[in-house]
């Protein structure tokens, strides 16, 4: 029982990685990948460290980006995103759409087994849809404008949307786009996660919840020649400071993105290790309940973005492996742009606002957030930026689940949610400010936001669609239903044993073309 | 035996309260498991139906109850995040912890029994200043804090020993021990410094008694005094609170696992509040409840071995 009450202790200690849902952009250093010179070698293990176990290995119901890490090894996606951003074909050789944006036709690779034997084809992908858009799926949502699924022959599949959805395909690079296979689904049923089955390099042979998944060469695999390694294990280090250490040590290769910011420079010295440090797609900064006093009025809300020094957030608690942000979009995103360029802090301008609005003696509110120490560090810095213009926030510190579930519920002034972020800018803001989004916390409604929102789904043209992301973001940033404070950089280390490893913008480790030195 | 009988049926109603407390509590922790498996991006709709898939929008009793007759039916449900089976995460983990334990005691045992003769054999010289300061070192320094030490000293600097990497002994027992090494003597610094003060201070008190001046009027030797007569009846207290590290150690090792990635008991727990994963909760409680009893009992049991005086059973009180 009274293990009971050592939990939030334990949580003080180890519950670093709960920030795993915030994450960012920025502009930094370093190598591109290592890709080097020599020629592949076949063979070996690749020790990867996971910052966080994860959770569930079901593309279909999975919530955690450390499942993410797992699942590139597993499943083959219908599409992938390369290490330019662009969308290549992976179990599509080839797509076509129509010109009204509504029909997306996918001619499927051939020959193609899953690894429990079974043959991909259409039927598969016609399931898989399917089974993403169960009503208990977090896929239901991505899917949301999928009408039908047809096969038209074994090697053809016809998607039908409801409208045009230009985010799609990008959709198709992750989760929603990866295929399990049909016949383990149905016959393990909700234990599917614990034996997942899959097209991917790497078969699935077990896990030792909590500390380690281990992957094993998939022999048939189809594309010829690949993989090279013959296994992948994923160690989990819930604190960063200790798989640097692990990574040092040689226990393992290569880290997740959330290699410690404080030692990239240390390992930088050091050639027996490369840190690659890029900017990620998402943001770290706070929902503001717009429905609820003291946010309910503007003005203290735009008060709290001039004042926020983001630039020193950046360098004391990421050590500059991050970048100020003002959107959710960061670089290397289609909308990035201007709409990115943050205020510096002006506590002048600040105390004007705070007059404009009615409340030039300040305020009050509380801020709920993690226990992480960044998260603590962070709190603690917002706090003494908030102070000269008089508003005095209390920090609440929650363990995440309960922050989530609070702040999901509504229950909240300002909360320290953030985003890990997609490739597409739809995927990192529509529903955050459309009215009754399902990650819109803060219960923003605005009916030009609502329309511009919808637009930009609908564009299929690039330029368009961010002139129209730009027309959200000046009523965004007047409006502030959330404040963003920075992007935050993916930063992973490996040994120098390790080759081929190409720097992907969603910081994913894709192992199928990785080998040991 | 009667009494063996019956101490075990009053742990019935204890394990009973316990499992109740915690099936409570886990409720009345924010956030419930369908919010917490599905996520950021999860629709009301989605939480909804995941809370049908999982059971949850039964009532609570019902809930419990259901819970509770898989139990007497030994069968202890499966997670609610992943659908495993309860008792294989719990077989899993527990090898681990009972390994670590084991050994953080041994490391305790040998450090603390002769440090703590010592100290008290030689009340108020350097040998006893020496063994107090060790302990109240042992005792104030952080031993995740001393882990990470380690950790950096024998991984990083020496590369003696790896920094984790856990296999189970019956897979490679090398491999195992040379991973166990470092968190058992982490901890068991901190546990022998604990235990050492108490066989000083149990021993110290026995010195007194009129029994050991007897002893060495007889002209027995110190030695002899203090193995063969004062240890012996030293020891109860230590036996005590031996047990009692035992109990505690099995759930409160899971900053230890956590430092040297050891998939042990106290961490499946605690990464199970997170997740709220209630049944693997309840499950992992219950079977600690259950070693905590089995643990004091063998405690019971060894007084009257160390102490003949002490029985156990009727009109004994216990």
């Amino acid at each position: 029982m009274f293990k009971k009450f050592k939990a939030p202790l334990a949580a003080a200690v180890i519950g670093l990685m709960l920030v795993a849902t915030g994450c960012g952009t920025a502009a930094s250093t370093t190598a591109a990948g290592s890709g080097n010179s020599s020629a592949p070698k076949d063979g070996g293990t690749l020790n990867v460290a996971l910052s966080s176990d994860a959770p569930k290995l079901d593309p279909a119901f999975s919530s955690s980006v450390y499942d993410r890490y797992v699942f590139q090894s597993l499943f083959d996606k219908l599409v992938d995103i390369d290490k330019d951003g662009k969308i290549v074909p992976m179990l599509a050789d080839k797509w076509d759409i129509s010109p009204d944006g509504l029909t997306y036709t996918f001619h499927l690779h051939q020959g193609v087994k899953f690894t429990d034997g079974t043959d991909f084809n259409a039927d598969a992908v016609k399931f898989n849809f399917e089974r993403d858009m169960d009503k208990a799926s977090p896929r239901k949502g991505e899917l949301g404008e999928v009408k039908s699924v047809t096969v038209v022959d074994p090697n053809t599949v016809k998607v039908e949307l409801k409208e045009p959805f230009s985010p799609f395909l990008s959709i198709l690079t992750d989760r929603a786009g990866m295929m399990v296979s049909p016949t383990a689904a149905q016959k393990e049923g909700a234990d599917f996660a614990n034996n997942p089955v899959g097209t991917g390099p790497f078969k699935f042979q077990g896990r030792v919840k909590g500390s380690t998944i281990t992957l094993v060469k998939n022999s048939n695999y189809w594309q010829k020649g690949l993989p090279h390694l013959d296994s992948v294990v994923f160690k989990i280090i819930t604190d960063a400071n200790v798989a640097a250490t692990n990574l040092k040590s040689g226990q393992v290769d290569i880290t997740d993105w959330r290699f410690p910011t404080k030692e990239i420079q240390n390992f930088q010295k050091d050639s027996n290790f490369t840190i690659v440090n890029k900017p990620g797609q998402g943001y770290v900064g706070f929902y503001v309940n717009v429905t609820k006093p003291p946010f309910d009025n503007k003005y203290a809300r735009q008060a709290i973005d001039v004042l926020v020094d983001r630039d020193a957030l950046v360098n004391l608690i990421k050590n500059g492996a991050a970048t100020p942000a003002h959107s959710p979009f960061s670089a290397g995103n289609l909308a990035y742009g201007d709409s990115d360029k943050a205020p510096k802090p002006d506590l002048a301008k600040a105390k004007e606002l705070l007059a404009k609005g009615g409340i030039s003696n300040g305020f009050s509110f509380t801020f709920k957030t993690g226990t992480s120490p960044d998260n603590q560090r962070m709190a603690e810095m917002l706090q003494n930026m908030l102070k000269p213009a008089g508003i005095t926030m209390n920090i609440e510190k929650l363990e995440f689940g309960t922050m989530l579930d609070q702040t999901t519920k509504g229950d909240f002034q300002a909360s320290a949610l953030g985003w890990s972020g997609r490739p597409d800018p739809d995927q990192n803001i529509y529903d955050d400010v459309l009215t009754n989004g399902s990650m819109n916390y803060g219960k923003y409604t605005n009916p030009q936001v609502d329309q511009l929102m919808k637009a930009a789904r609908k564009e299929q043209d690039s330029a368009k669609r961010k002139a129209i992301y730009d027309q959200a973001m000046t009523i965004l940033n007047d409006e502030l239903p959330y404040i963003y404070f920075y992007h935050e950089n993916n930063v992973v280390g490996f040994s120098k044993h390790v080759q081929g490893f190409n720097y992907v913008s969603d910081g994913l480790i894709r192992t199928v073309g990785m080998w040991k030195n | 035996m009667k009494y063996l009988l019956r101490r075990l049926l009053l742990a019935i109603p204890v394990i009973i309260l316990v499992t109740i407390m915690v099936f409570s509590l886990m409720h009345l922790i924010p956030g419930d498991p369908a919010t917490v498996i599905l996520g950021q991006e999860a629709t009301p709709e989605a939480v909804l139906a995941m809370r049908h898939n999982l059971g949850l929008d039964k009532p609570i009793v019902i809930q419990y109850l259901t819970w509770l007759w898989g139990v007497l039916h030994g069968n202890l449900g499966r997670s609610l995040v992943d659908n495993t089976p309860v008792a294989s995460l719990i077989f899993q983990r527990l090898a681990a912890t009972l390994e670590l334990t084991l050994g953080t005691f041994i490391v305790a045992l040998l450090i603390a029994i002769p440090a703590g003769i010592l100290s008290a054999a030689r009340q108020g010289t350097w040998v006893d200043y020496i063994s107090s300061g060790f302990a109240l070192g042992g005792m104030s320094i952080p031993h995740f804090w001393l882990g990470m030490m380690f950790i950096v000293l024998f991984a990083v600097k020496l590369g003696w020993l790896p920094a984790s990497g856990y296999v189970p002994f019956t897979q490679n027992p090398g491999a195992n021990m040379a991973a166990m090494i470092m968190p058992m003597v982490a901890t068991g610094l901190r546990e022998a410094a604990v235990l050492m003060r108490m066989v000083r201070s149990s021993l110290l008190e026995v010195m007194d008694a009129e029994y050991i001046r007897t002893a060495y009027s007889k002209g027995l030797k110190e030695r002899t005094v203090i193995l063969k007569h004062a240890l012996k009846n030293a020891f109860v207290p230590v036996l005590t609170s031996s047990g009692l590290m035992i109990a505690g150690l099995l759930g409160g090792l899971v900053i230890t696992e956590s430092i040297f990635s050891i998939p042990g008991y106290g961490k499946l727990i605690v990464d199970s509040i997170f997740t709220r994963d209630f049944v693997t909760v309840q499950g992992a409680i219950l079977v600690s409840a259950l070693l905590v009893v089995v643990v004091n009992l063998v405690v019971d049991l060894l007084y009257t071995v160390i102490d003949p005086r002490i029985k156990v059973g009727k009109g004994a009180g216990v």
